[in-house]
């Protein structure tokens, strides 16, 4: 019971928000942040599975709810992300805003705990409601928020048909976290390309990606650093727990056109991210790039690179957490987040810089923090599984993070001070104690990452290396 | 992934080893955290620091040199940080020198820096980021595997962008910083990709594993894996064609210059082949590569160092040219030589720096050595310093240098490579050569800083190498807005390191006196492989003896063209004529930076320009919008057939129902 | 004697198509409405005429059903056409085209 008490915790605290005035903006932060920790605590305490009969015909399914080893630490991720970055907001109409945040936080839980591919399929529609008001209810254009809408919306509808077609052929959707009789026949391939739009679009990845440097630069940034962070994440859980576990052979199959599309997103989003000039599309340029890594190392189904990928996959919620939320904090004292305009706040504001430092260097896999372990094992195993090219392509990416990244601090944070900009306090202590949980974590995982490592050798996917 | 790790057959534990590697990153957290409330005593606090490690790595001395069951030294075990990639420390004598030069040199330099610091504003700041640096080093030099190295490898890059940007108002130090530090991070993925290597064949990343291993590679992986090993020292260590941030790292402050970008971090190359060598000897394609890039970089660097103006960029050019050297040495087989001439560099080039450090100090940060002359009555110090470590690094017999550098050149020979040998001692002329050009301009003749610049020759940017081209004026000066003028810290402070350091500048060599026989040979009697030496035509002493008219023959021309009375008294015009009149070439510096940001910037960020501006809103996006207007179309046509005519939509409905009911009669029927 | 039950399919068959002309031929709305259930009617024909036939009541039952239906539909239609002629002063089903795309 405690997982569905976990699930519907945020949801239904975020309905009761509306109880309190609508300018209470401390109160309704407090509570949402408190919600959020309890969501974190109440995981810690690994919860039991619970299963709740849906449907008998045409197939089995069920509110089936409880982690796996991989989920686990995902859904970790995002109570701790969702707290941190109610923790941070500052942006207006606070109470009705955190309110979205808690729905959004209680869908993904329902989607990362599911282990049933129609909840799953039903959360996954569910998660882009609150975003989608997020952009239309605070300042995006409206065709932005319809982009975000329509395309991860036409992904979810591939993932129902595939999910359909999946139960009518098991005979029971109540999989996940399970092994089943491979698929065979005509409608196979269709189910694997079902689930994989479905997975690239969210993810996202080239060529699919172009609602996401939109929505990720027009939502207010407590919101997308946990889009950014954990919603993203959705498509790479969903390939992990679900095309590795159903139709690894058509993955296999299909595992140099995976990672061919993996390599380009991981080039273009760092050669593209290297010349913009608003801040928080550099940073999703950024995770398009990181992301495609990501991809890689599922299509090459490596076990040593899928152990990296879950690491990479939390460290990258961490450190695009991190960067999104001091992004918006320094949008919100200089009125601008183009690199044109700014320059030279480390001077006034050394607490600030030092937080934007912290995450850019851990999106340029410095070696000591979380995202260098991540590369590290991700490329050693794609190596190995015959993928000399991406891995030479990866580097290349990696050196080209180190030059968008320091452009991003630098241009920031050094030169001479810029005259006509707004002067501001330096980080106040609610935003640093905001940021100081995602930034230690970066630390002690870059050091100590077995925890999260272990975690893919002990879920079920079957993973095969593939020598050639 | 390997379950036993095996780290150059040294076994037990050594936890003294933990506490020495530890206790500057504890000095670095301290001032960090407690920089305001420390004040002052930041710089004292971590010189401390870096002296304790310092005494406890020579009480370690023994330890790291004693012999267990054949192999050198001591190891301690310290966790498995990811499956496969154990960590754990090492100290034999390779690391244990380096680990003494780090500490050692590293102690006078921080406390040099607390006078050279003084009254700068982020004094606790700037000693942070030097105790982060002595530990990075440290995690590099004593790690006892690859992935480890790596770690100390980015992390020393981290520090060197900090300290290079410390000044970070400046445009020219932060665009100098991510110079260095892209380009750094070249090198790191390069060490990336031999991990990959290694760890693919021989399923661990320690050392000892490795090298056990390299009999069984074929040659072909081999020399992948120190190509790619080797791509990581030739960043780091600023060989050609990656040496170009070295230059303009000289923006950071000058104990910066003076501990990682001449005596300790751009070594880490050398060290970094030197800890492979069972790698490189096993490969003679591997050892014709680094050894050829080595010389050519000594080259390049002695003939670059000759045009320059800025007293810390000759002596950066000056480093470069040495680190050749010593990846001449390494990388052609001569390890004890290349190793050597790390050891004896790491004296005098920090002496050479920390003098001109005074002179910057004391001349209110200029560096110009065009502004300067005459400071030989001024700073009699200064030029003891700087005078030792000139005849030092030019190889005046008796001198450290001339012992280490010999040995290098003289390797080059004994490995079969006459051509590096022959560019080693032409080297050593040139070098000779533009140091004491540099000699001659700062310290003879008169003073000419109340000259105006023009008349010196003096443009802006003048031999900028810096990549930003907004960056102003390329002439390095250190901030205006340091207070240090007003309030000097004692002068001894920044003597007495100097004063300290000329000791080793002169005496330190004859330690590799006596060839094979010599104590240095003895002390590395064991740590590197062995190879079957030939015999030479020409005799240790004749190179000596042609390397040493060379430098009598540079020392000449310098002279001629610097250094006597007539030259000395037409200063003025003669430096104006030579600013003026050098070739295009040269100003550009082989034009190496001009075409590296070519190919290498300007195509990617054309490239982003290209994929961000058309390619994801035309290509991408418009295959997308295209087929939302396909389908609005569609939904055109079908709004036709909406009449709004209730009986025809009965009618379609009808005929609907009676095909349907016609079908099933038929197939009912049949 | 029991009527044939081609009979009453016949007779319901007519019933039918005269209520679909009806539907398809009229313009008035009224008319329409009658013709409706017209058809309505032809199908409660058959239901019973079947129920008696194999003697099931399930049959019966569903005519009831039905009844109720077609008087729920006609008080639907009827507010509908009241509802039209508020706002068009017109119930010709021709002239209404509040439907046109």
């Amino acid at each position: 019971m405690l997982v569905v008490a976990i699930i519907l915790l945020p949801i239904v605290a975020g309905a009761l928000l509306f109880l309190l005035p609508r300018d209470d903006r401390a109160v309704s932060r407090a509570a949402g942040t408190i919600v959020a920790a309890a969501t974190f605590v109440g995981l810690l305490f690994q919860p039991a599975e619970f299963s709740f009969r849906w449907l008998s015909r045409p197939f089995v399914a069920a509110f089936h709810f409880g982690a796996t080893p991989v989920s686990f630490w995902i859904a970790l991720l995002l109570a701790l992300c969702t707290a941190c970055a109610i923790a941070a907001s500052n942006v207006p109409r606070l109470r009705d805003f955190t309110a979205l945040m808690l729905f959004l936080e209680g869908t993904m839980l329902g989607l990362f705990l599911s282990r049933d591919l129609l909840a799953f399929a039903l959360f996954w529609d569910l998660m882009l409601i609150p975003v989608f008001f997020g952009l239309i209810g605070w300042g995006a254009h409206p065709a932005t928020a319809w982009r975000y809408f329509i395309y991860n919306f036409a992904g979810g509808l591939t993932l129902l048909l595939a999910t359909a077609a999946f139960g009518v052929l098991q005979g029971s959707t109540d999989v996940i976290g399970t092994t089943t009789a491979p698929l065979a026949g005509a409608w196979a391939p269709w189910i694997f390309a079902g689930f994989a739009f479905a997975f690239l679009v969210k993810t996202p990845v080239w060529p699919l990606h172009t609602w996401m440097p939109l929505t990720y630069s027009d939502t207010p940034s407590p919101m997308v650093s946990v889009v950014a962070a954990v919603q993203s994440k959705a498509g790479l859980y969903g390939f992990i727990a679900i095309a590795l576990a159903f139709v690894p052979e058509y993955v296999h199959e299909y595992a140099a056109l995976l990672v061919l599309l993996g390599a380009i997103s991981l080039i273009y989003g760092a050669v593209v991210a290297l010349v913009q000039n608003d801040a928080k599309r550099i940073v999703a340029y950024s995770s398009l790039s990181h992301l495609g890594l990501i991809v890689i190392a599922i299509a090459s189904q490596n076990s040593l690179a899928l152990q990296g990928a879950v690491v990479y996959i939390v460290a990258h919620g961490l450190f695009s957490a991190a960067l999104f939320l001091t992004l918006g904090f320094v949008e919100q004292r200089e009125d601008t987040r183009s690199l044109v305009r700014l320059g030279g706040l480390g001077a006034a504001n050394p607490r600030l810089a030092g937080a934007l430092c912290i995450g850019a260097l851990a999106a340029l896999g410095l070696p000591g923090l979380a995202g260098f372990v991540g590369e590290l094992i991700i490329l050693a195993g794609v190596y190995q599984a015959g993928y000399t090219w991406a891995v030479i392509v990866a580097l290349i990416a990696i050196v080209l993070a180190a030059a968008y990244a320091l452009r991003l601090y630098q241009g920031i944070m050094n030169g001479p001070p810029v005259e006509d900009l707004p002067v501001r306090r330096d980080l106040t202590w609610r935003e640093g104690l905001a940021l100081a949980p995602l930034l230690a974590a970066l630390v002690v995982l870059g050091v100590q990452p077995h925890p999260v490592l272990e975690a893919s050798t002990a879920s079920a996917p079957p993973t095969s290396t593939v020598s050639r | 992934m390997m379950a036993t790790h095996h780290v150059m057959g040294v076994t037990g534990a050594y936890p003294m080893l933990v506490t020495l590697w530890l206790l500057p990153l504890a000095g670095a957290v301290l001032c960090w955290a407690f920089g305001p409330q420390l004040r002052g005593l930041a710089g004292w606090l971590a010189s401390g620091a870096i002296a304790a490690s310092f005494v406890l790595t020579v009480a370690s001395w023994a330890s790291g040199t004693q012999s267990a069951g054949g192999a050198l030294g001591a190891h301690q075990y310290l966790f498995s940080w990811m499956p496969g990639f154990d960590f754990g420390l090492l100290l034999d004598p390779l690391s244990l020198l380096w680990t003494l030069i780090i500490t050692g040199v590293g102690f006078l330099i921080h406390f040099y820096s607390i006078g050279y610091m003084h009254g700068d504003r982020a004094f606790a700041r700037f000693f942070a980021y030097m105790n982060f640096f002595v530990f990075a080093m440290l995690t590099l030099v004593l790690s006892d595997n690859f992935a480890g190295l790596l770690v100390g490898w980015g992390l020393v890059g981290l520090a060197s962008y900090f300290l290079i940007g410390f000044w970070f108002e400046r445009r020219t130090a932060v665009a100098a910083a991510r110079k260095a530090f892209v380009i750094n991070v070249a090198g790191d993925v390069g060490i990336m990709f031999a991990i990959f290597l290694i760890v693919a064949n021989v399923h661990s990343t320690a050392f000892g594993d490795a090298f056990a291993a390299s009999g069984t590679l074929s040659s072909g992986l081999l020399f992948a894996i120190c190509v790619a090993l080797f791509i990581g020292a030739a960043a780091k260590s600023a060989q050609i064609p990656l040496h170009t941030w070295l230059p303009d790292a000289m923006e950071g402050p000058t104990p910066v210059s003076a501990l990682i970008h001449a005596a300790t971090m751009v070594t880490a190359g050398v060290y970094l082949i030197a800890r492979c060598a069972p790698l490189w000897s096993a490969n003679s394609d591997a050892q014709l590569l680094v050894g050829t890039i080595g010389g050519l970089t000594a080259l390049v660097g002695a003939i670059l160092g000759c045009v320059q103006w800025d007293i810390k960029r000759i002596l950066a050019y000056s480093t470069m040219s040495q680190i050749g050297y010593m990846i001449m040495g390494v990388g052609v087989g001569a390890y004890e030589g290349g190793v050597a001439h790390f050891f004896t560099h790491a004296f005098f080039k920090a002496q050479l720096f920390l003098g001109a450090g005074i002179i910057i100090h004391n001349l209110a940060n200029e560096q110009d050595v065009r502004r300067m002359g005459g400071l030989i009555k001024r700073m009699p110090f200064a030029f003891v310093a700087i005078l030792t470590g000139v005849l030092s690094i030019c190889g005046t017999p008796g001198f450290s240098g001339f012992f280490s550098k010999d040995r290098v050149i003289y390797g080059a020979l004994q490995h079969g490579h006459p051509w590096l040998y022959a560019v080693g001692i032409l080297t050593a002329g040139i070098t000779a050569y533009y140091m004491f050009r540099l000699l001659f301009i700062t310290f003879w003749g008169e003073y000419r800083g109340s000259v105006d610049p023009s008349d010196l020759g003096i443009r802006h940017p003048e031999l900028s190498g810096v990549v930003d081209p907004d960056a102003g004026a390329g002439h390095a000066k250190e901030p205006a807005d340091r207070a240090h003028h007003a309030e000097h810290a004692p002068a001894w402070i920044m003597s007495v390191p100097v004063g300290i350091l000329i000791v080793p500048t002169v005496l330190i060599g004859w330690l590799m006196f006596g060839g094979d026989t010599s104590p240095w040979n003895g002390f590395f009697a064991s740590s590197f492989p062995s190879a079957a030496l030939a015999t030479p035509a020409i005799s240790e002493l004749a190179t000596s003896g042609v390397v040493l008219l060379l430098v009598i023959g540079g020392f000449g021309i310098a002279w001629w063209r610097y250094g006597t009375r007539e030259a000395a008294a037409n200063a003025v015009e003669r430096l104006r004529n030579e600013s003026v009149r050098m070739p295009a070439i040269l100003t550009h510096l082989f034009y190496i930076d001009a075409a590296i940001d070519l190919i290498c910037v300007r195509t990617s960020q054309l490239l982003g320009q290209f994929f961000g501006r058309l390619v994801d809103p035309l290509v991408v996006d418009g295959t997308v919008r295209e087929a939302a207007f396909g389908a609005r179309w569609l939904g055109v046509l079908v709004q036709s057939l909406e009449t709004g005519l209730v009986r025809a939509y009965a009618l379609v409905l009808a005929l609907g129902a009676a095909c349907f009911i016609a079908y099933y009669a038929l197939a009912v029927a049949r | 004697m029991a009527v044939a039950i081609s009979n009453y399919v016949g007779l319901s068959a007519v019933m039918f198509f005269i209520g679909v002309a009806g539907v398809l031929l009229r313009r008035n709305p009224l008319v329409m409405l009658m013709s409706i259930e017209l058809m309505f009617n032809s199908a409660n024909l058959l239901f019973i005429a079947f129920a008696r036939a194999w003697v099931a009541n399930a049959g019966q039952i569903f005519a009831f059903l039905i009844i109720t239906v077609a008087a729920a539909e006609a008080a639907i239609g009827l507010a509908i056409v009241v509802a039209t002629f508020r706002d068009e002063k017109n119930v010709d089903v021709d002239q209404v085209r509040l439907l046109k795309g």
